[in-house]
């Protein structure tokens, strides 16, 4: 569908700025809700979510001593700011992009990785022991994860021979499902993208029985909110690039809503069914299995597009 | 069965299908349990006096006020708040002046009130009360 | 990876566990030296929740101190109350009909189970297995309702009484329990598999915190720690009490040593539990309740008593002067001997590992937490509150 809305409309309201968050706040809830019902629990309300963020605006911003002040409160803005850039780039809600160039994947792909990285660093500029390794452990687990990632979004874009999310998106729509093309790429973005949510069992970075709550121990308050949000979407961005690439793409806002709410489903149900990883563990697994397994599949792919 | 990933697919698909277990309290409550250790309950017509309650109570929380034996005044203090709800009175009285009700177990409140019980025909409780009224003023 | 220094300390970076921590849902202050993820050393500090319990028994009534002592545990205070009331009739003489120590025995079972489920829970969540968390604590609420029925309360019970118990089971109770065990009985099976089979699981129990026989001995583990290392010691068998004469118990040894070990120890010690429990509850004997008559005033004298809590030897020392009340009560809980062996076990193990291997043991802080003085020199030494206070507040500054 196409999206003829102005663009600071387009920034601010829909589809990114407010919708984006309010977005990412519902694909939450659900994710809380779904791990609830799995659990044989009820799970939180609708406004579970909304509330927390609230609460967190509300409250006291407490600065620690001994950290840089500046980026202790620039941080959590830069990290939702880039968040919501990503946000212009994808054809979120089912509509298309309402910004687009060639090679913007690569683009969007660094943005991800922005939140992650001010997450790391927020945690090492703090003085607390548990925000030290807890960014030790968001940093390595970012560098396990991501070049598997990389690789299996690769895969659809050499497919479709454009670096263009939404030429890509238009490619996934006339063809067969990437996801029965490239079965392996499937698997190893959707397991990459829990490394990037960081949902269990990929949690080590953030796991509170044994370092609290990871990089973000020191933080309350309005940064605390910030970083939740931005985590939030992140979380529906990440669902709606592989649901773009891999399921088929995304031509309307039906399709966005069947097809991401049962990508999202499948992720929550494959949260609940494993214990933590430690953080040695995650790389092992990164390295030895996923960055080979991707690397088949990309050479796979370029193979038969060179004999077709 | 060897080593899988995934052990627990069993249960999560079948807590598909299943209501969940919990639930919302206090706005849906379970029955209680038929033996529910709640508040104390005081019978003054069969009490001797004997206080042989009040000593065994490992919390004091009751106080036997004899007004006159021979014509069975007795009046029970009852602190709720320090009860810790473990029968010992009820076993020790040979009378069964004492009995813990199974209904009355969500004993929270805003107030202090609540907490302090005296148990006792009417008459004579108000003659306790006025007393503790007469030494406060005397206190004061 | 990297090792991270600290800019305070360039030596050592410590990871301090504790007073308040997610992993721990009871104060309790562990240090660990980190080099990465690798630790190096541990240190341990305790004493957050004395309660002066010891003490405040001696001011008491025998009575009223079954009441307390029961509730140096919530978890098992079943067990403590059976370890005081068994003291206190060996030192008063009063034999207890054999359908007390039956009953004795089956909430003490009941307890165990509950006892153990909770902790596989805890475990779980430690892990970051949250799923069998939530599952285990649901199915532990059978066996939660269960002790409800039978005795009006989810934690201390207040069954026994001295001499005796004080309430009897039903018709109803018993084909209550009866089919109570027998779902458990199931679940505790699929539970079985899970921590034997899942891989994700296993990563994380297997080969962690190795214990061997020799070192479980040195470091004089107890309970289900121990008899993971395979030290086959167990208070029901070894000096049996209750009514473990008549339902004998075999005991459940594992030779791994490791965290899985005592998962699989513990929970299929629940199966000789079940056996158990549905064995007494059939056969429940006729007879009294309680003894007849039970004097006010104990005879002079001391004891010691032991009963196997859900968590090891648990120990009561009760010293009778003769009057209404204890001249000292001396109790040591199971996880203060089992300490030793997590903080042995923790060098060279991730960091990540911690959580669990401090569960492991299955700590409660509250009951281990007590005080002892030993003056070496044999001088006796007198302090006035002032000085007490004095004392707190210099050395919490
Ligand atoms: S033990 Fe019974 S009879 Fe004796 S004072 Fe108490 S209530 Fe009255
Ligand atoms: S239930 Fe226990 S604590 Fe409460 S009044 Fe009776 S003896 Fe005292």
């Amino acid at each position: 569908m196409k999206n003829d809305l102005p663009a600071m409309f387009a920034i601010l309201i829909f589809p990114g700025g407010l919708s984006l968050l309010l977005g990412g706040l519902m694909f939450e809830w659900i994710d809380r809700k779904f791990v609830a019902r799995l659990q044989n629990r009820k799970g939180p309300k609708w406004y579970q979510p909304l509330a927390d963020v609230i609460k967190s605006f509300s409250k006291e911003e407490i600065v620690p001593a001994g950290v840089n002040a500046g980026l202790f409160i620039g941080l959590p803005i830069v990290g939702v700011t880039t968040a919501l850039v990503t946000g212009l780039y994808v054809p979120l809600f089912g509509f298309a992009p309402s910004h687009s160039f060639a090679g913007d994947l690569i683009v969007v792909l660094y943005f991800l990785s922005v939140l992650t990285l001010t997450l790391g660093v927020a945690g090492a500029n703090t003085m607390d022991h548990f925000s030290l390794i807890g960014a030790t452990r968001t940093l390595t687990q970012l560098f396990s994860y991501e070049a598997p990632f990389m690789l299996a979004l690769l895969g659809p874009a050499i497919v479709a021979q454009s670096w263009q999310i939404n030429e890509i998106n238009v490619y996934a729509q006339n063809h067969t499902w990437f996801l029965f093309s490239q079965p392996i790429g499937f698997i190893i973005a959707l397991i990459g993208l829990m490394g990037k949510l960081e949902l269990p069992p990929f949690d080590a970075p953030e796991a509170e029985t044994e370092i609290v709550s990871g990089a973000l121990t020191e933080y309350s308050g309005r940064g605390l909110g910030l970083f939740h949000l931005g985590q939030d979407v992140e979380f529906i961005i990440g669902i709606t690039l592989i649901t773009t690439f891999y399921l088929g793409g995304l031509a309307n806002p039906l399709e966005f809503i069947l097809k991401s709410l049962g990508l999202l489903l499948v992720l929550t149900a494959l949260q609940t069914l494993a214990a933590r990883l430690r953080i040695d563990q995650t790389v092992g697994l990164w390295w030895r299995i996923g960055a080979l397994l991707a690397l088949i599949q990309l050479i796979i792919s370029i193979a038969i597009r060179k004999l077709i | 069965m060897p080593e899988t990933l995934g052990t627990m697919l069993s249960d999560i698909l079948n807590s598909l299908v299943h209501k969940p277990v919990t639930t919302n309290y206090p706005a849906e409550c379970c029955d209680e349990p038929i033996r529910t250790r709640g508040k104390v309950v005081y019978n003054a017509e069969t009490c001797t006096g004997c206080r042989l309650c009040v000593r065994d109570c490992p919390a004091n929380a009751i106080d036997i006020i004899i007004l006159d034996r021979k014509e069975k005044r007795f009046v029970m203090h009852y602190h709720v708040d320090r009860c810790i709800f473990c029968g010992q009175c009820v076993e020790s009285c040979r009378f069964d002046c004492i009995t813990l009700t199974d209904t009355q177990w969500e004993l929270a409140s805003t107030s202090k009130n609540p907490f302090d019980l005296y148990y006792g025909n009417d008459e004579d409780v108000k003659k306790v009360l006025d007393k503790h009224t007469e030494i406060f003023d005397v206190g004061t | 990876m990297a090792t991270v220094v600290s800019a305070s300390d360039q030596s050592r970076f410590i990871v301090p566990i504790g007073p308040q921590h997610p992993a721990l849902k009871e104060p309790g202050h562990f240090e660990f030296t980190v080099d990465g993820e690798i630790i190096t050393g541990a240190s341990a500090r305790l004493g957050y929740v004395h309660r002066g319990i010891e003490k405040g028994a001696e001011s008491m009534n025998w009575t009223q101190c079954l009441y307390l002592l029961e509730r140096i545990c919530g978890i098992c205070s079943h067990i403590h109350s059976i370890a005081y009331c068994q003291g206190l009739e060996k030192l008063a003489d009063i034999e207890i009909s054999p359908k007390a120590r039956a009953m004795r025995t089956l909430v003490a079972e009941l307890e165990r189970i509950h006892s153990h489920m909770l902790w596989w829970g805890v475990a779980a969540h430690e892990g970051g297995f949250d799923t069998l968390f939530m599952y285990t604590w649901r199915d532990r609420e059978i066996v939660m309702d269960l002790l409800e029925t039978i005795s009006g309360n989810r934690v201390n019970y207040s069954v026994n009484v001295i001499g005796g118990v004080r309430l009897d089971l039903s018709p109803e109770q018993v084909t209550k329990i009866v089919s109570g065990m027998k779902k458990l009985e199931e679940r505790t099976k699929h539970y079985l598999e899970i921590v034997t089979n899942d891989s994700s699981f296993l990563a994380r129990t297997r080969g962690i915190g190795v214990m061997t026989r020799e070192e479980a001995q040195r470091l004089g583990a107890v309970g289900p720690t121990a008899r993971a290392s395979n030290v086959c010691r167990d208070v029901r068998v070894d000096a049996p009490y209750a009514g473990y004469h008549e339902y004998p118990v075999k005991i459940v040894t594992d030779t791994a040593g490791d965290l899985k070990a005592r998962f699989v120890v513990r929970i299929k010690e629940l199966f000789e539990s079940y056996r158990i429990i549905t064995n007494v509850a059939q056969n429940m004997p006729e007879g009294e309740l309680k003894a007849r008559r039970v004097p006010r005033k104990i005879p002079a004298g001391n004891v010691i008593s032991r009963v196997e809590a859900p968590r090891g030897e648990l120990f009561y020392y009760i010293e009778s002067g003769g009057g209404e009340g204890p001249e000292r009560i001396k109790v040591r809980t199971p996880t203060l001997p089992n300490w030793g062996s997590v903080l042995t076990m923790a060098a060279g193990l991730r960091l990540a590992d911690v959580p669990m291997l401090l569960v492991g043991i299955d700590p409660c802080f509250s009951c281990n937490d007590r005080l002892i003085r030993l003056n070496p020199d044999g001088k006796q030494q007198t302090l006035t509150w002032q000085q007490l206070r004095d004392r707190g507040i210099e050395y919490y500054r």
